[in-house]
């Protein structure tokens, strides 16, 4: 058995220190460690998305990170987006527009969605097109996920 | 997929890379943004028993001007190379081979220096371990011949990145430090069209910068691709002109990015030469998910694509 490496981050508004495999993803830390199964595995590969979380503001497919680099990162996944028992705006909109079918992808879209946000208070569609485009959806056919960004885009605006 | 054993080693500076790479005796490889390398190890198609992060060293993540060349560090993010004003209004094949590049996270994540290194491509070779076994290994997975053309004994995989065929048509160096010392080679030089070893960097070297001259351009990159949103390229074209002539790169058919030279970007005749000569050199074959005829018809009619929008000829 390999020695395990000390990593510490910031996780949903709290600090963690974990000890794990140096080969270990982050993905696997977060479903298996943190008991946080919200980001989903998929392929495996860093082709559909469905593991996407926020590291450092920054979405990153966490089946391609190793749990070290993540190392004094701030991560947001979609467990924490949740505030005073009331939803983020793009959760309630993708609710209200329809926008889960089989609910794979959701969390992944979220948080692509939510960097996008964050950096970029008002998007256009095509600036939403571009970035979805990173997540693969096989229900719905995007429209409605679109929709639900443009929708919690103007909500947050006021 | 789960990663097989390797132990983690972030780099402070170059120096302590190189020093952490000789004391794992050429088992170790380098990590950057980790999109090519880690699916990679988790097909075992690399098997480290290190790896060394050189995210951490800040001096290789600046864009900086000097000197008449604009030096990139190896460590800039393909989505901050995209933004960055310098690129976009001087560099017009390199910024329009960004956008084309996988997808915005993705972006987010690779590195320049990893997308130029990133290693060639095969329907037959990029599979998982379990899939090359039941299949039997293909000669650059240690069997006795090519899967693709039976009974050759060279590879014919493809070198998909989409930046370095746009660099080399803007005349970029590479700059690579290594136990030796450093180096600055002309990126075009960098390609050996060896399946087996196909960058010419030494054992433990490391691409530290990428410098192109500071000659605002005109150009264009044109990208053959199934999935628009995010795919590597069947066939890619990217040119760049200054003044009269053009530089032609052809990438995503071979083991190496192939360039031509076009004296007047104006004249009729000279881009027909190059088409001949362009679709005479690519030499696709049944490994990637379009026929080899279609890509190799597609080479000439990117070229004149990328040309025409180049000098301005309508769309």
């Amino acid at each position: 058995m390999m020695k395990t490496t000390r990593v510490s981050f910031e996780i949903n508004n709290e600090k963690v220190s974990l000890d794990v495999r140096p080969y270990e993803t982050l993905l696997e830390t977060l479903r298996e460690r943190l008991n946080l199964t919200g980001a989903k595995e998929a392929c495996g590969m860093g082709s559909c998305g469905a593991c996407t979380v926020v590291m450092n503001g920054v979405p990153v497919r966490s089946c391609l990170v190793l749990t070290p680099e993540a190392e004094g990162t701030v991560i947001a996944t979609v467990e924490g987006l949740r505030q005073d028992g009331k939803l983020h705006p793009l959760q309630q909109a993708f609710m209200e527009k329809g926008a889960v079918q089989c609910g794979f992808c959701t969390s992944g879209m979220i948080m692509t969605a939510k960097a996008l946000l964050d950096r970029n208070k008002k998007p256009t569609k095509k600036d939403i097109i571009k970035t979805i485009s990173s997540n693969i959806c096989r229900c719905t056919g995007y429209k409605k996920i679109i929709e639900a960004v443009e929708d919690a885009a103007k909500k947050a605006n006021g | 997929m789960v990663l097989p054993k390797f132990e983690y080693k972030k780099a402070k500076n170059v120096a302590d890379a190189i020093a952490l790479y000789k004391g794992r005796k050429g088992k170790a490889v380098y990590l950057a943004g980790g999109t090519d390398l880690i699916p990679l190890i988790k097909q075992r198609l690399s098997t480290p028993s290190a790896v060394i992060d050189l995210k951490g060293i800040d001096e290789l993540r600046s864009v900086t001007s000097k000197d008449g060349w604009v030096e990139i560090g190896a460590n800039v993010t393909l989505f901050e190379l995209k933004n960055n004003p310098v690129v976009r209004n001087n560099f017009p094949a390199l910024y329009e081979s960004l956008e084309a590049t996988a997808c915005e996270t993705l972006q987010m994540r690779g590195t320049i220096g990893g997308n130029i290194l990133q290693e060639t491509r095969c329907l037959e070779h990029n599979q998982s371990l379990e899939w090359r076994t039941a299949r039997g290994f293909c000669l650059r997975s240690g069997g006795k011949e090519c899967n693709v053309v039976k009974g050759s004994k060279i590879c014919f995989a493809n070198y998909c990145s989409d930046n370095a065929p746009a660099l080399v048509t803007l005349g970029a160096e590479a700059k690579l430090t290594g136990p030796e010392g450093t180096r600055t080679i002309k990126l075009s030089t960098l390609f050996t069209g060896d399946a087996l070893r196909p960058f010419a960097v030494n054992a433990g070297e490391i691409l530290t910068h990428i410098r192109v001259p500071a000659k605002k351009t005109k150009g264009a990159y044109e990208k053959l691709r199934v999935r628009e949103s995010m795919d590597y390229p069947l066939v890619g074209v990217a040119v760049s002109a200054t003044g009269a002539g053009a530089k032609i790169c052809v990438g995503g058919v071979g083991l190496k990015p192939r360039m031509y030279e076009l004296k007047n970007a104006g004249i009729e005749a000279g881009i027909k030469e190059i088409l001949d000569k362009a679709s005479t050199d690519a030499k696709p074959v049944a490994n990637a998910v379009l026929s080899p005829a279609y890509r190799k018809k597609m080479v000439g009619v990117l070229i004149k694509r990328a040309v025409k929008r180049t000098i301005g000829e309508g769309k």
